[in-house]
């Protein structure tokens, strides 16, 4: 409910308006915000608030110089500072920040509830919050990571552990196993929005969650494969192939998979090692040794916060070569994502080195897309740029990287190509090798 | 058998030490760790990787740190990389007539992850840095209306002057101070707002309260005359050119990080009030990790147009504009300029800038830990101060070794003033 403003003794001034559409939306949709009814040329502040399942705050804010007509429209007005400066019109979702530093924002029950964003509107600068300022005007939006009709189900299959998410109607829909990284446990919010955009996703758990290792000692590629099997008797999923979407310790095992399972067709690596990593894989009798990294080549950042990514200046001469994975057998299509400024992993050399084998061995069916100013947490569009936060691991926040600004156009950009990606190489008349 | 040396164990906190390493096997990775606990009990922790010769030696002076806290040959580097525990805390001494402990642990190297078993450290010894030398005596000012403490060298003087000026946090910061009289100068640390009886919020800035501070100094038995310098930090350096303009005893003046303008408070002196230049909040940038960096906020005023300025060429002293240029408190850079930039137009030679890229805000004496962001008094949310770790401990050792010269030259009869 928008306040009114003060009136004159003999005009009646417009009303302080902010109106953000649609207030219901799925979380990788745009929002329009537009304030009206504010003194021409009048500094103003917009603040946006979320509160996570954990009752943590996350907040961001900007300011923005009203025009003539006393109008703030963030399709074309440019903020003058706060979390971001220039033309934004999402700027307010992706700059959000938490207030105790390095925590990250991560929806965990993605089926019965929002993220609920507040936007506040206050005619003045307002650097920080006070109990006796009032916002101007307010609107809270719902940001959904299901849309209407997706269903999911817990899967409790043999060994398999995870959910899978099904859109509406009878299908039969591509198939797509995701993959997260070394936090380990289930993390289905990918997986829900995928499923939301026409894919049946089955979000999959490999470690310390129900039943599973509670830690990562080896990574077993049979247990992958019956996750694709399971995936591939499904009736309301295409066949021949699976995609597979994975990100960092998952990309690893995504490309693995890629290169070792006929199942698998198409296979988007985000941020991920192309060698096996610390720990050995194993597939049927075939054991890979892990490249290992040494303490010494880590970095501590000013904030305190872990460089994973290591600080010598060939990372790829590093590597075990026992441990490269064998991307040219590969039979599907890869696409690699990958950010520039990923403080975590040599995302972007270890890219280059996977695409170089591939063309040294005549090979076509990879491609890569990297991110300059991207961080290692490549989400779906709007999610706030995590710098860096803690992790169940480690004793530090683990650094990720990543510029604002160029990371959210990265997250915009991706998500439509990892989607065009899926669409093309695993629709029944997508092209086959 | 594995040995670590350091020498000397008990030394000035800007004395730097040789760390060493012996009886390691040939070319074996060790990790050196450095902590100290604060005043508050904050723990502050580095910690830097060495590959040992063949002969199984490690040298700070000479070896390269492989990883962790800082790359390279930097032989003061588990120093000026202390972390601390508690994000966002500042090492700040409070009593400087007790020193800080340092650990210093010869460990193997491990990956910092929960619940490793960690082996029992190799070696470790600890180190004590002062902020007095020997023989330095503190006496507590509060002399009229005056508040704060004079740090003396040992010894019958008499000493050059020195008027030493912090910043927005408040209270009475010593340990600059203590410094210079452990280097010879009789320095005043003066307190100008929440301290003692002073006013607990700054609501105006009475120059005629450092003339006092100055005029106490001059009167000191064991303090040279004519005139003293000052030695001053951000908003203690918008005083400090205050000073200097207003004030003719005031012969060398250091600046470090501050506006050649009136911020926040009006400056008053004998009846004429100097306002405060209007400030574009706006203009503020929120870092990655939610800190705030106020540099941009004087963009369209006191940065574009010299006449919010502090007529600097009325001043007869000397100037030293230490500058960092990765401040992101304030736009030192542009501001130091802008002040040499008036004294070159006035035909004044009177100055020297000495500029650091990759140094913030908070320059401070060498092998202090660079804090790029902390939280003051009264102000929300935490600040970010700028400085990337290896360049503004550079900048900290070399400017100290200036800060020092400059004001020899300047105070000292006779020696310096034609060079």
């Amino acid at each position: 409910m928008s306040e009114e403003a003060p009136r004159g003794p003999l005009t009646s001034l417009p009303m302080i308006q902010l109106i953000v559409t649609p207030s219901k939306a799925l979380v990788d949709e745009p929002v329009s915000i537009l304030a009206t009814g504010l003194p021409p040329l009048q500094v103003v502040t917009i603040k946006a608030t979320l509160k996570d399942e954990k009752e943590n705050l996350f907040q961001s804010r900007a300011f923005y110089k009203a025009n003539e007509a006393g109008e703030v429209d963030l399709e074309q007005a440019a903020a003058l500072g706060g979390d971001y400066v220039g033309v934004h019109p999402m700027g307010l979702f992706w700059s959000l920040k938490p207030k105790r530093p390095f925590q990250r924002l991560m929806k965990r029950d993605v089926m019965n509830s929002p993220f609920c964003i507040t936007l506040d509107l206050y005619d003045s600068v307002r650097l920080k919050d006070s109990a006796t300022i009032r916002p101007k005007a307010s609107q809270t939006v719902q940001r959904w990571f299901v849309g209407p009709g997706v269903q999911r189900k817990q899967i409790r299959e043999g060994r398999i552990r995870g959910a899978l998410f099904l859109p509406p109607g009878e299908g039969p829909f591509p198939g797509i196993i995701d993959l997260f990284g070394i936090a380990g446990g289930l993390i289905e919010f990918r997986a829900s929005l995928l499923a939301s955009h026409g894919f049946a996703v089955l979000a999959l758990a490999y470690f310390a969650y129900e039943g599973l290792p509670d830690k990562l000692l080896e990574t077993d590629l049979e247990y992958f494969q019956e996750a694709a099997d399971f995936l591939l008797a499904h009736p309301k999923i295409q066949q021949p192939g699976i995609g597979v979407i994975s990100v960092c310790k998952g990309a690893e095992i995504g490309l693995a998979m890629a290169c070792y399972l006929k199942q698998v067709v198409a296979t988007v690596c985000i941020n991920g090692p192309i060698a096996v990593s610390a720990i050995p894989l194993r597939y049927r009798d075939l054991v890979v040794p892990p490249s290992q990294l040494v303490p010494e080549h880590i970095q501590i950042h000013a904030s305190g916060a872990i460089q994973f990514r290591s600080n010598i200046s060939d990372p790829i001469n590093r590597l075990n070569p026992q441990s490269i994975l064998p991307v040219e057998k590969a039979r599907g299509w890869i696409l690699f994502i990958v950010g520039e400024n990923d403080e975590c992993l040599d995302s972007k050399a270890y890219a280059q080195a996977a695409m170089d084998q591939l063309q040294s061995h005549g090979r076509s069916n990879g491609r890569m897309l990297a991110y300059p100013g991207a961080g290692h947490l490549i989400e779906p569009p709007y999610s706030p740029c995590c710098f860096a936060s803690w992790t169940f691991a480690s004793a530090k926040p683990l650094l990720w990287g990543g510029d604002s600004i160029a990371h959210a156009a990265a997250q915009e950009h991706s998500w439509r190509e990892i989607q065009k990606f899926f669409r093309q190489h695993l629709s029944p008349s997508g092209s086959k090798l | 058998m594995a040995k670590l040396i350091a020498a000397p164990l008990s030394a000035l906190v800007d004395e730097p030490v040789h760390i060493q390493v012996t009886g390691l096997a040939p070319f074996q990775v060790v990790c050196l760790q450095a902590s100290l606990n604060d005043e508050k009990g904050n723990m502050f922790v580095s910690k830097a990787y060495y590959k040992a010769s063949e002969m199984g030696e490690v040298d700070l002076e000479r070896d390269p740190s492989l990883g962790g806290d800082y790359m390279g040959v930097h032989p003061m580097g588990l120093f000026w990389s202390l972390k601390p525990e508690k994000l966002l805390s500042r090492l700040a001494k409070k009593d400087v007539n007790i020193p800080y402990q340092v650990h210093i642990e010869l460990s193997e190297p491990h990956f910092p992850i929960k619940g490793i078993v960690v082996s029992p450290p190799m070696d470790s010894l600890t180190l004590e840095r002062w902020y007095v030398a020997p023989g330095v005596t503190r006496i507590p000012v509060k002399e009229g209306l005056l508040r704060g403490a004079l740090f003396l060298p040992p010894g019958e003087g008499p000493f050059p002057g020195v008027v030493d000026l912090f910043g927005s946090t408040g209270g009475l910061i010593e340990f600059r101070a203590s410094l210079l009289a452990s280097h010879g100068f009789a320095a005043l640390a003066l307190a100008y707002w929440g301290y003692d009886d002073l006013p607990s919020h700054l609501e105006k800035v009475d120059l005629e309260y450092f003339e006092e501070g100055v005029e106490f100094l001059l009167r000191h038995p064991k303090v040279l005359g004519p005139g003293v310098g000052v030695v001053s930090v951000c908003k203690g350096a918008e005083i400090g050119l205050s000073m200097a303009v207003n004030l003719k005893q005031i012969k060398a003046t250091v600046l470090i990080n501050g506006p050649n303008f009136v911020t926040t408070e009006p400056h008053v002196y004998q009846g004429q009030v100097n306002h405060p230049v209007p400030c574009n909040i706006e203009f503020e940038n929120t870092n990655a990790f939610g800190f705030v960096e106020f540099y941009r906020t004087y963009e369209e005023t006191a940065d574009k147009d010299s006449k919010y300025c502090f007529p600097i060429e009325k001043a007869q002293g000397h100037f030293l504009f230490v500058v960092g240029e990765d401040d992101k408190n304030l736009n030192s850079k542009v501001h130091a300029h802008q002040a040499t930039a008036q004294l070159m137009k006035s035909g004044k030679k009177n100055w020297t800038l000495l500029s650091y890229p990759g140094a913030g805000h908070l320059i401070e004496p060498p092998y202090a830990p660079l804090c790029s962001a902390s939280r003051i008094p009264f102000v929300i949310p935490s600040i970010c101060w700028g400085g990337e770790v290896v360049q503004h401990a550079a900048a900290q050792e070399d400017a100290w070794k200036e800060i020092q010269k400059f004001l020899r030259k300047h105070l000292l009869p006779d020696v310096g003033s034609q060079l």
